[in-house]
């Protein structure tokens, strides 16, 4: 009963709907068949006055004199020695390329050595430090010798009679200190690098039995060298003896 | 013998008692930092403006008063902060109406011995006016040139820039200083001493005991006896070279300026005549050239990223270049 009853429930909904959406199908097909009524095309005339307007004269000639109206086509100057220069320089460079025998690889590498040429003139002309820019510092020339720092090229018996038969004592200290050095790194008491100081070598020694002596003798090495303390014969006898014990210890 | 020969042509004797002096009244209250000390007394003969940096709490401040304790002569004291003009550092014209004119009073500036105490948290506005009296030793106000009082000496304490609130000095004004003088902390013995010392005493009772060593004339004669110092022709060149490299160095993008040479030699004196030699030597400017040179040049941005130090920068430059000899 109740099944009988949903059916007809459902079949009373489909016509419904199918009612409704049938409606405005049958609306627009009942205007189709109605006769079609085109409004009938009016002319209007527009009756109202015309007034004639002239361009005066005298504002005519205004605007003519006046540059931006002039349109004269200019003719172009002739190009000078420069440009001409570059556009055979151009012209060189694209004939280049036209060959197909130089290839791709070929246009990069031509491209490359222009530019590199480039390059290097303007670097030239403006006066870069190549170094700086590959990270290098610029060598700096120092006002004072330094030939004989290498102390493992001097002939340091030499150069001690010269500098005793000049009486230049203070030279001779000098030698005499560098001497004692070379001594020491042969030894491998102190590692000889030109960059460290008197006082980094006494460091070094910290540990050696003989480090006091070598400070007294790296003080009097100081004072008369840095400080340019005068020393005669006499004075240099009692210094050039205890470089030469420190040395014989060394032996 | 060889001690007669080497008789000072430089008397040092009362420079030596003075230096002895001061090193014995500060060691009284700081414990260790025996590199500052003697940093802070070779500014002092030097001639020179010194800037202490720490972090907070190393004893910078407490060194720069005890140094001003040992001198008797004026002391300013000039708190920077972040809202500190000008006219409080170098003074201002006031109206008296008593005479119906502006008067200029003087700011803290005018003394002998300036503490600047956190230089680095006022800005760049307030630090300009410290360029003119750090060089030329006076001030300009409305048109007006007043000169400052022999010896003048700014004692600066600052953090470092990481710190919070900190500005970077201007580089104009960090090349008025003749040494930064970088304040570390104390090692476990020195920091179980502090505690043992001031737990029996205050920091101010400590101060009270420091009684002035010099006078401001004896500081003027010490100066001068510093300016005469010798030096050899082959050292000049040396300070030279080692400063010319700062401007070639490829980690740096500022090198340092011909100033810092001259403070390089003159800071270099100080230590030889502290050692009681009236001559330098290559390991006098070895030691200054860390403190005189690392607040003046500027690392690359990549170099500073990478954690590398000015001082770093300098110890290289040093270990290339080759020790007259």
């Amino acid at each position: 009963m109740t099944i009988q009853k949903n059916i007809e429930m459902r079949i009373a909904l489909f016509l419904i709907l199918f009612s409704f959406g049938l409606w405005p199908t049958m609306g627009t097909a009942a205007q189709d068949k109605a006769p079609k009524v085109r409004p009938k095309p009016v002319l209007r005339q527009d009756s109202s006055q015309v007034q004639v307007r002239k361009f005066e004269e005298d504002d005519i000639v205004a605007y003519r004199s006046q540059k931006e109206f002039i349109y004269d086509d200019v003719a172009p100057a002739r190009p000078d020695l420069w440009e001409r220069f570059w556009r055979w320089f151009w012209d060189t460079v694209g004939s280049l390329f036209k060959h197909s025998s130089i290839g791709t690889w070929g246009k990069f590498l031509v491209i490359g050595l222009v530019v590199a040429i480039i390059a290097f003139i303007v670097i030239k002309i403006v006066g870069v430090d190549l170094k700086v820019l590959m990270g290098k510092s610029k060598k700096v020339t120092v006002p004072y010798q330094e030939s004989l720092e290498n102390i493992h090229e001097i002939d340091f018996d030499e150069q001690l009679e010269m500098a005793l038969g000049q009486h230049n004592y203070r030279l001779a200290v000098r030698l005499l200190y560098l001497k004692t050095l070379k001594k020491l790194s042969d030894h491998s008491a102190i590692h000889w690098q030109p960059e460290k100081t008197n006082q980094a070598y006494v460091r070094e020694l910290q540990d050696q039995p003989y480090r006091d002596e070598f400070a007294r003798l790296t003080q009097q090495f100081e004072y008369i060298w840095y400080g340019e303390f005068a020393i005669d014969q006499t004075a240099f006898e009692p210094i050039n003896s205890s470089f030469l014990t420190f040395n014989q210890k060394m032996i | 013998m060889e001690q007669e020969m080497f008789n000072q042509r430089t008397d040092l004797t009362q420079l030596s008692a003075a230096v002895a002096e001061i090193r014995q009244s500060l060691g009284k209250v700081i414990i260790g930092q025996q590199d500052t000390i003697d940093l802070l007394i070779a500014g002092l003969l030097a001639d020179g403006h010194l800037l202490l940096e720490g972090v907070p709490g190393v004893a910078k401040t407490l060194s720069a008063k005890l140094m001003a304790r040992c001198i008797s002569a004026t002391f300013s004291r000039i708190q920077f902060t972040p809202d500190l003009m000008p006219s409080d550092v170098v003074g201002t014209a006031v109206f008296s109406p008593k005479t119906a004119e502006f008067q200029f009073r003087q700011g803290p500036i005018f003394g002998n011995i300036i503490l600047v105490d956190e230089i680095n948290r006022a800005p760049a506005k307030t630090q300009s006016a410290l360029f003119e009296a750090m060089e030329e030793r006076q001030i300009t106000v409305d048109g007006e040139t007043y000169h400052l009082h022999e010896p003048f000496m700014v004692l600066a304490t600052q953090n470092p820039i990481e710190q919070e609130g900190t500005y970077r000095l201007p580089e104009a004004q960090l090349d008025r200083f003749l040494f930064k003088i970088e304040v570390k902390y104390p090692s476990l013995e020195e920091e179980i001493a502090i505690l043992n010392r001031q737990h029996q005493l205050k920091t101010a009772d400590q101060l009270n005991e420091i009684q002035p060593v010099l006078s401001v004339e004896q500081i003027k004669s010490l100066r001068s006896i510093i300016k005469s110092l010798f030096v050899e022709e082959k050292l000049l060149a040396y300070a030279a070279q080692i400063v010319h490299e700062t401007r070639n160095h490829k980690s740096l993008y500022l090198g340092a300026s011909p100033r810092a040479s001259l403070a390089l030699v003159n800071g270099a004196k100080a230590i030889a005549a502290m050692a009681g030699r009236d001559f330098i030597t290559p390991d006098d400017i070895v030691k200054v050239a860390a403190p005189v040179l690392a607040h003046r040049i500027m690392l690359s941005p990549e170099k500073e990223m990478e954690g590398i130090t000015t001082a770093d920068i300098v110890a290289q430059i040093i270990k290339k270049i080759e020790v007259p000899r």
